[in-house]
């Protein structure tokens, strides 16, 4: 069952001019600072070179390229799970689903699937163009692997953040000023130099500061953890709610 | 009315019982008291004035919508303990059909049954008989959201009705279709009670009438008349219930 819904979303979401559109803006930003940072590189290499631990091509444009790229697949995943439920309340197709034998875990997990997969589409081509290297020079692949990693997880709980908030309302503009909010909260946490300590125990909860391991290449079992919570958390959130619906009728 | 022989069939001879069913909806008491059992074969009309109830209790009968109080019992599954199996047995049309306008009738159909437990050719030949009794062969690749009113209720039908289900739900049919496709959905209805229990809420007496073999009247919430639909000047009935 979550297969059929995984697939219906997914074709949902490719049949929409929406995603088409948002895919090749992203195309054009991913090849301008791909190429941007790449010239950055060949006009500090030699630099590089002469320090005692020199940094490769891979690490340059795993923390250049690849980091800043996780804000933007924060942006990008609620934006693509923001219709999810709401566009189902507004169209009043919702009812084909509360009457038919599929469970509300079900039902998330099956639109979570379809938008995931929507994005991983486009966190393969944002890696893709620095993997395209490796015809030219030997890169480092662990280095990729784990940053791929990073931007996965990261996209994975932004847009089970963006599902729950689109399960909340029937205006998609309001899931995904609610989900950005929240977000780019999370974000913030992690630039502030918090000395008192609950502002401290507040920055683990940053998305910045358990993402950085991951663009250097250390992939540490805490933020895996982080991150599988936070979407789990948002999904388990999205289920009550459905479920709320059938209670309180609204 | 019973087309099936329980002993034989070795199923429950009552398809659907829901026991005192209330429901508040914000402060006020939306239905409450609602007892219902309907055999296999009936074809139930559940008629009322506007917000009598009609719509809450359909609601509460498929499990959209959990009551506060009572409890619904589908095909001997309480909706309560095991909601998946009893919503097995109901097709649902609400009074506005849960429709893709960006899908085509051939693909909605597909993931209505698959959605249901449908597979492989069972689903190519159920899409195939429920487009023929739905008469949407000559829309069956165009998209939804370009179709007429008459043709959405139709497609909204065919969805509810793919399974098999044994008990359909039918919230207003009718709703906005002009004198012919009214006569040719009415028609539909009739072919569907063959097969299956049909409980469909209407403000049109005739409609009812026509259809029906048995008639329940919701006002202010509470049941107040349950009798067959032949024999009496349903108009009366329907004044001295509801006034």
């Amino acid at each position: 069952m979550i297969a059929i819904i995984a697939r219906h979303e997914c074709t949902r979401l490719l049949h929409s001019a929406q995603t088409w559109i948002m895919a090749a803006l992203l195309t054009a930003l991913f090849g301008f600072l791909f190429l941007k940072h790449l010239e950055g590189f060949l006009d500090v290499q030699t630099q590089l070179a002469a320090q005692d631990h020199p940094v490769g091509l891979t690490g340059y444009m795993s923390v250049r390229y690849l980091e800043p790229l996780a804000l933007v697949f924060t942006l990008v995943a609620p934006l693509l799970a923001m219709r999810s439920f709401s566009d189902e309340f507004r169209n009043h197709t919702h009812a084909l689903w509360q009457s038919s034998p599929v469970s509300s875990m079900a039902l998330v997990a099956g639109k979570f699937i379809g938008v995931f997969l929507v994005l991983t589409l486009l966190v393969i081509l944002a890696t893709g163009m620095l993997v395209s290297m490796q015809v030219f020079v030997s890169m480092d692949s662990s280095l990729i692997a784990s940053a791929t990693l990073g931007l996965l997880l990261c996209t994975s709980a932004c847009a089970a953040c963006g599902l729950f908030f689109s399960s909340l309302t029937q205006h998609s503009l309001v899931a995904i000023i609610a989900s950005l909010s929240l977000l780019m909260f999370s974000w913030m946490l992690g630039s502030g130099n918090f000395t008192a300590a609950p502002m401290q125990s507040l920055a683990g909860l940053s998305i910045a500061n358990h993402l950085r391991g991951f663009f250097q290449g250390y992939v540490q079992t805490g933020d895996i953890a982080f991150f599988l919570l936070m979407t789990l958390l948002f999904l388990c959130l999205s289920v009550t709610r459905l479920d709320a619906m059938r209670q309180t009728g609204r | 009315m019973s087309v099936t022989d329980p002993i034989t069939d070795g199923l429950p001879h009552s398809l659907l019982e829901a026991r005192d069913l209330g429901r508040r909806l914000s402060r006020d008491a939306a239905v409450s008291g609602i007892s219902l059992t309907l055999n296999r074969g009936d074809v139930v009309g559940l008629l009322g004035l506007n917000g009598a109830g009609k719509s809450t209790t359909l609601r509460m009968l498929c499990g959209v919508l959990v009551p506060d109080e009572g409890d619904v019992t589908v095909n001997g599954f309480a909706m309560a303990d095991n909601p998946l199996q009893a919503r097995q047995h109901i097709g649902y049309l609400p009074d506005e059909p849960p429709l893709y306008n960006d899908m085509r009738v051939n693909e909605y159909l597909k993931l209505s049954g698959r959605i249901r437990g449908l597979r492989g050719h069972k689903l190519n030949e159920r899409q195939q008989t429920v487009t023929e009794q739905c008469l949407l062969q000559d829309v069956e690749s165009k998209l939804i959201g370009t179709l007429s009113k008459g043709f959405r209720q139709r497609v909204g039908l065919a969805q509810a009705m793919i399974h098999q289900p044994a008990l359909l739900l039918l919230d207003e049919p009718s709703n906005g279709l002009d004198p012919q496709q009214l006569d040719s959905m009415r028609n539909l209805i009739m072919d569907m009670g063959r097969s299956a229990t049909v409980i469909l809420s209407t403000h049109l007496l005739a409609e009812a009438q026509a259809i029906c073999n048995r008639v329940v009247i919701i006002h202010a919430g509470k049941l107040v008349a349950d009798r067959p639909a032949t024999g009496a000047d349903l108009e009366l009935i329907f004044h001295g219930a509801t006034t």
